[in-house]
């Protein structure tokens, strides 16, 4: 019944998710699309951070390519991550919002217009509230919103302003997560 | 019915009224940054929804102007991605000096950052002399900015750091005048570059070019207006020109049309197949 997973966080947010992906392997059912807050400029070497062996591979999203299981795609530098009508990725140069490109907001807000409830989104964890509004807008669609636990984030403003502006489905540590997301398939 | 269907219906209306009144036909654009954007407008003008917009940029040709330069997201920046620029500077301008005429076709100007890195470069590969360097836009406004090539100095020490990661040779600072808190581009250090209105959406090939740059322009276009320019470019290099398109941005494999000649970094070579024709346009 999902057809999307979303992921976003910045600072402390790349263990939890070298984790996630090594957790849910390379045959996990469901798309994955994710925002990080990278330094610009940040190359090739980025998607490899998450690379291990029976791990769900990783790669940058290319314009109007159609989601499809088996990867997880990352905006890539200094662009946005849309998601299309038709379930494509879409990218744009737009201004920064929250002061970041890619935002997490653009990320789940136009994932919650295009899969509704048939979407999860994640935060792990980020040091600014980017992100909040998007999980707000995934709530509102009925889609299903789960953020890190506070104390298992290196840096918690991100789940900080996620809990102050959503009632989410889920609270929780990376091992629930990562048992939800398998429960999910 | 819901508010997202009203949404979608007013968002036709404007686009229409950008269209009949102004001539700007956005309809074939990519839709999720799209609306985006037009939500962002209804923020900027502190209106409440889109139909609000409407008669404004019905009336107002200088609102309907902010939208439509809104709209068309003229951001750019002097040697963005330097990986690409750096490859460009050793591989594609000394490959171009076989060709007997070098037509350099630079398409979606922005406020003509990129624009004058490639002036740059033509210069600083001794290519200047030889190659004749047009740049083109749907949108006059953003011609005439960039062709005055003035820009707020903020973002002038990044661009100073691309420069250099591309390989710059000289000191790029002499190609720019400081005045308070703006840069100016010192255009007669570089060749002369011709401002030309020409719309990807609407327009032909217009000259018969060897090195085309396209870059963050084809991301905001559906499917449909992505072929159309593919075709466009197609029909506009010379057999063995070169294409460059933004990071984003790719070609589907197994158009006889094109052969990829660096594929991160989105370099691709015009074939001797014929371009495909566009039917309904
Ligand atoms: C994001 S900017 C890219 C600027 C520059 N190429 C760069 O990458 O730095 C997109 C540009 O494409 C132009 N553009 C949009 N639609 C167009 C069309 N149909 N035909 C030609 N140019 C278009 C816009 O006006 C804008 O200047």
């Amino acid at each position: 019944m999902y057809g999307l997973v979303v992921v976003g966080f910045s600072a402390g947010g790349i263990e939890p998710m070298r984790s996630l992906l090594a957790a849910l392997r390379a045959d996990y059912p469901l798309p994955v699309a994710a925002v990080a807050h990278l330094p610009p400029g940040s190359g090739a070497g980025f998607t490899a951070l998450f690379a291990s062996a029976g791990a769900l591979p990783t790669a940058f999203a290319v314009d109007k390519e159609a989601i499809r299981p088996g990867r997880a795609c990352f905006a890539p530098a200094d662009y946005h991550l849309l998601i299309e009508n038709g379930e494509r990725f879409a990218l744009s140069v737009d201004q920064p919002v929250n002061f970041v490109r890619p935002s997490i907001d653009v990320l789940f807000e136009s994932a919650a217009e295009v899969y509704g409830k048939r979407l999860i989104a994640l935060t792990l964890s980020g040091a600014s509230s980017d992100g909040a509004k998007g999980m707000a807008a995934v709530r509102k669609r009925g889609g299903m919103t789960i953020a890190l636990a506070p104390d298992e984030c290196v840096r918690s403003s991100l789940t900080d302003a996620v809990l102050k502006l959503v009632d989410v489905d889920y609270c929780v540590g990376i091992d629930e997560i990562i048992a939800l997301l398998q429960g999910v398939r | 019915m819901s508010a997202r269907d009203l949404e979608d219906i007013e968002a036709e209306l404007l686009l229409l009224a950008l269209r009949e009144r102004y001539g700007y036909d956005f309809a074939g654009y990519a839709r999720a940054s799209l609306i985006r954007r037009l939500r962002q407008m209804v923020e900027f003008f502190a209106v409440a929804d889109l139909a609000d917009l409407l008669p404004i940029v019905l009336r107002n040709e200088r609102v309907a102007q902010a939208v439509i330069n809104f709209v068309s997201v003229p951001v750019s920046e002097f040697f963005r991605d330097p990986p690409v620029w750096g490859y460009v500077r050793e591989h594609l301008i000394p490959a171009l000096e076989s060709f007997p005429r070098i037509n350099v076709w630079q398409i979606g100007c922005g406020h003509g950052q990129e624009t004058y890195s490639v002036a740059i470069l033509l210069r600083e590969c001794g290519l200047a002399h030889k190659a004749r360097m047009i740049t083109t836009d749907i949108n006059a406004d953003l011609l005439a900015t960039a062709k005055r090539g003035r820009w707020p100095a903020e973002q002038f020490g990044q661009w100073r750091a691309n420069y250099l990661a591309a390989g710059g040779t000289t000191d790029f600072d002499d190609y720019f005048e400081h005045t308070g808190d703006e840069v100016s581009i010192r255009a007669d250090r570089l060749q002369p570059i011709e401002f030309v209105e020409h719309n990807l959406v609407t327009d032909d090939a217009f000259l018969e070019t060897q090195f085309i740059v396209c870059r963050n322009v084809l991301i905001y276009f559906g499917d449909a207006l992505q072929a159309r320019a593919l075709g466009v470019f197609g029909r506009s290099l010379e057999r063995g020109g070169y294409l460059l398109l933004g990071t984003a941005e790719s070609i589907l494999d197994g158009d006889p049309a094109w052969s990829t000649v660096q594929p991160e970094l989105r370099v691709f070579r015009r074939t001797t197949a014929p371009a495909v024709t566009c039917t309904g346009w």
